[in-house]
């Protein structure tokens, strides 16, 4: 396969000084749609997004036209909230989108509020995003002052305000319904749905909650049409639609962590593979050999060596029981313990639940405890079956259903079976010999044929990525 | 005496408050501004955002319980979140709460004697490429190494600001 190269463009021109003060940004064609966006109906640009493909960046990847549709256009007012809280292990793409060009989330903000007919939006900023959020407050002050923000965008008689504001350090207030809560002032606990926030939502009144990196798309899309768009990622013609949107369409901002010799974020078209994204940040480090990633943020099942080959979108992951959520890209090379790895994620969701939901409050704690009684050598055998249980009660990953209120569940029990199943030869060696015990590579994973994600089905794809 | 908001806070508070339909919305945001004038979160702190807000003190203290970065007692005069999770871990940052906890001389969730530092372990700060990461204060600090911590830490002691010397509120 050819060499993957980057493909830049929402993080074109990142690194060019001061792009995240007006001028610059403009001086590199920034703010360029606001040309074209007030000369497309709000109904054509709906059918617009729906058509470019684009999906949902913060984790679903639900199409991001489609959610559109399913906004109450009659209520006034409606809301936005875009979604900054980035707090996802292993993702951090949002971070250097509002520190370094918060101009264009801006831009894609004024375009889906135009589509939606939204007067107001709301920037819900992770706490600790300190220098991002002074440099996202003084952009909107530096467009209110251009006319570019205001009672008429740039003398378009669409009148728009945005606002930040700052969360205080709580995971869930990511998932959209407990940002929801949070903005209204109140714990950040997940709400029941339906009703979805499109029907009643912020304050009551139908809202869309979109991430930094989802409306980031936006000005791209209007600027230079769907044919580019869609010229982008790679779609599938014999996968069902129940495994999800066979269109993966456009670039996706990976984070890439853990053991390689260069971390940070690619921007690459949808499609690459995972062993390509590992090549492109130079490898592991030391020139060890990978084997564990994750790869969607820490919710996501992981992989072992044997899917690599496995393209990191939508579809593909989907269909090896993974997925892309966020796009955060953890690499673990072969010295690591993934006894360890889990207990460290476990940790990180027993103190995150908000404790509204028993199976989530309790049953949490309990993986995490019989997980470290694993890793510390105390356990019995049995235990691997009673953390796969568990875990399942939470939210059964083979059912894909669960009994709480949010999808966090889920994001607890998937980490936990896949690792306990795909590493199961490393978690009975720690019962076994009654310690903490890192086996060779080759003796720690449990062969394919006998994973529960495989055989993983074959399918086609027409739309190859193409490096440029 | 019983905390109330400096005059240019609460005009930034007023100011706020325009920003949303109902007043119990600027609840974090004035609690953010609490805790930037007193350090942490006290009840009398809790009672006055209450009032400010038409809320009860109990709807308020609701909140602060549930954020992790609201203090519900007093800190040092510097924060230092280190964080732990899976990235972080990978690239050892086990070793970067160590150093802190011998040079410092103090637990995570302690403040050291001289009240300069309070030791927190928090979750993910969305740096992972810059793994082991912390934050101290406002700032954020990557690729950490003993050294460069001490350099860190050296430098803040070093230029101690007396507007920060006023909110503290030292354990020891
Ligand atoms: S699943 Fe967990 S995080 Fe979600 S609402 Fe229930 S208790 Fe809260
Ligand atoms: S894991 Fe430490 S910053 Fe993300």
């Amino acid at each position: 396969m050819a060499e993957a190269k980057e493909r830049r463009i929402l993080y074109e021109n990142l690194d060019v000084p001061g792009i995240h003060t007006l001028d610059v940004y403009r001086k590199h064609g920034g703010y360029a749609s606001l040309e074209k966006v007030f000369a497309i109906p709000p109904d054509d640009h709906i059918t617009l997004v729906k058509d470019s493909g684009l999906r949902g960046r913060g984790g679903a990847g639900f199409s991001t036209g489609m959610k559109w549709t399913l906004m109450n256009r009659q209520i006034e007012p409606r809301y936005l909230c875009c979604n900054a809280d980035e707090s996802e292990p292993g993702t951090f793409s949002n971070r250097y989108i509002l520190q370094n060009k918060p101009h264009m989330l801006i831009e894609g903000i004024i375009a889906c509020c135009w589509a939606l007919g939204i007067h107001t939006a709301y920037v819900y900023c992770r706490g600790e995003f300190t220098l991002a959020k002074k440099r996202l407050d003084a952009a909107i002050l530096e467009a209110y002052a251009a006319g570019i923000l205001g009672e008429s965008v740039a003398g378009s008689g669409f009148a728009l305000d945005v606002y930040t504001h700052s969360g205080a350090g709580a995971y869930i207030c990511g998932e959209e319904t407990g940002l929801i809560e949070s903005l209204e002032g109140k714990r950040g606990q997940p709400r029941n749905k339906p009703p979805f926030p499109a029907v009643q939502g912020l304050f009551m009144k139908p809202t869309c909650v979109q991430n930094v990196e989802t409306l980031s798309n936006l000005p791209f899309i209007v600027n230079n049409g769907l044919d580019w768009y869609k010229g982008m990622g790679s779609v599938y013609t014999d996968v069902p639609r129940t495994a999800g949107d066979p269109v993966n369409t456009g670039t996706k901002l990976y984070c890439v962590s853990g053991h390689v010799e260069k971390p940070g974020v690619y921007e690459v078209e949808l499609g690459i593979t995972a062993q390509d994204l590992i090549d492109m940040a130079s490898g592991v480090r030391g020139g060890n050999r990978v084997k564990a990633v994750i790869p969607g943020g820490s919710s996501a099942p992981v992989l072992t060596p044997y899917e690599l080959d496995c393209p990191l979108d939508f579809t593909s992951l989907g269909l090896a029981k993974s997925m892309l959520g966020s796009g955060g890209i953890i690499v673990m090379d072969e010295t690591v313990c993934t006894v360890s790895a889990l207990l460290n994620l476990m940790e990180f969701y027993a103190h995150e639940s908000c404790g509204q939901c028993t199976p989530c409050r309790s049953g949490t704690p309990w993986v995490r405890d019989i997980t470290k009684r694993i890793e510390a050598g105390h356990a019995k055998p049995g235990d691997i079956e009673q953390l796969i249980d568990v875990a399942n009660q939470i939210a059964n990953v083979d059912t894909f259903t669960w009994n709480t209120i949010c999808v966090f569940g889920i994001a607890v029990s998937w980490p936990a079976v896949s690792f306990a199943r795909k590493f199961r030869p490393e978690f009975e060696a720690h019962i076994l010999n009654g310690e903490c015990t890192v086996l060779p590579l080759e003796e720690a994973i449990t062969p394919p044929e006998q994973n529960y994600a495989y055989p993983r089905p074959q399918v086609t794809v027409v739309q190859q990525p193409k490096w440029h | 005496m019983p905390f109330e908001f400096t005059p240019e806070r609460r005009a930034h508070l007023d100011d706020l408050l325009t920003h949303y339909p109902t007043k119990r919305a600027a609840t974090l945001p004035a609690l953010h501004l609490a805790q930037a004038q007193n350090g942490y979160i006290s009840q009398d702190v809790m009672e006055h955002v209450a009032e400010l807000l038409d809320l009860s003190p109990a709807q308020v203290q609701d909140v602060v319980t549930f954020y992790p970065m609201f203090f519900q007692e007093p800190v040092g005069k510097h924060i230092i979140r280190v964080c732990k999770t899976l990235p972080c871990m990978l690239c050892d940052c086990k070793k970067v709460l160590d150093h802190l906890r011998e040079s410092l001389e103090v637990e995570v969730e302690g403040t050291t004697a001289d009240g300069n530092f309070t030791l927190l372990e928090v979750e993910c700060l969305a740096a992972c490429d810059q793994a082991p990461v912390m934050m101290v204060d406002e700032d954020l600090y990557g690729n950490l190494t003993p050294e460069k911590i001490d350099e860190i830490l050296g430098g803040i002691t070093g230029k101690a600001a007396p507007a920060k010397a006023e909110r503290r509120h030292g354990r020891g």
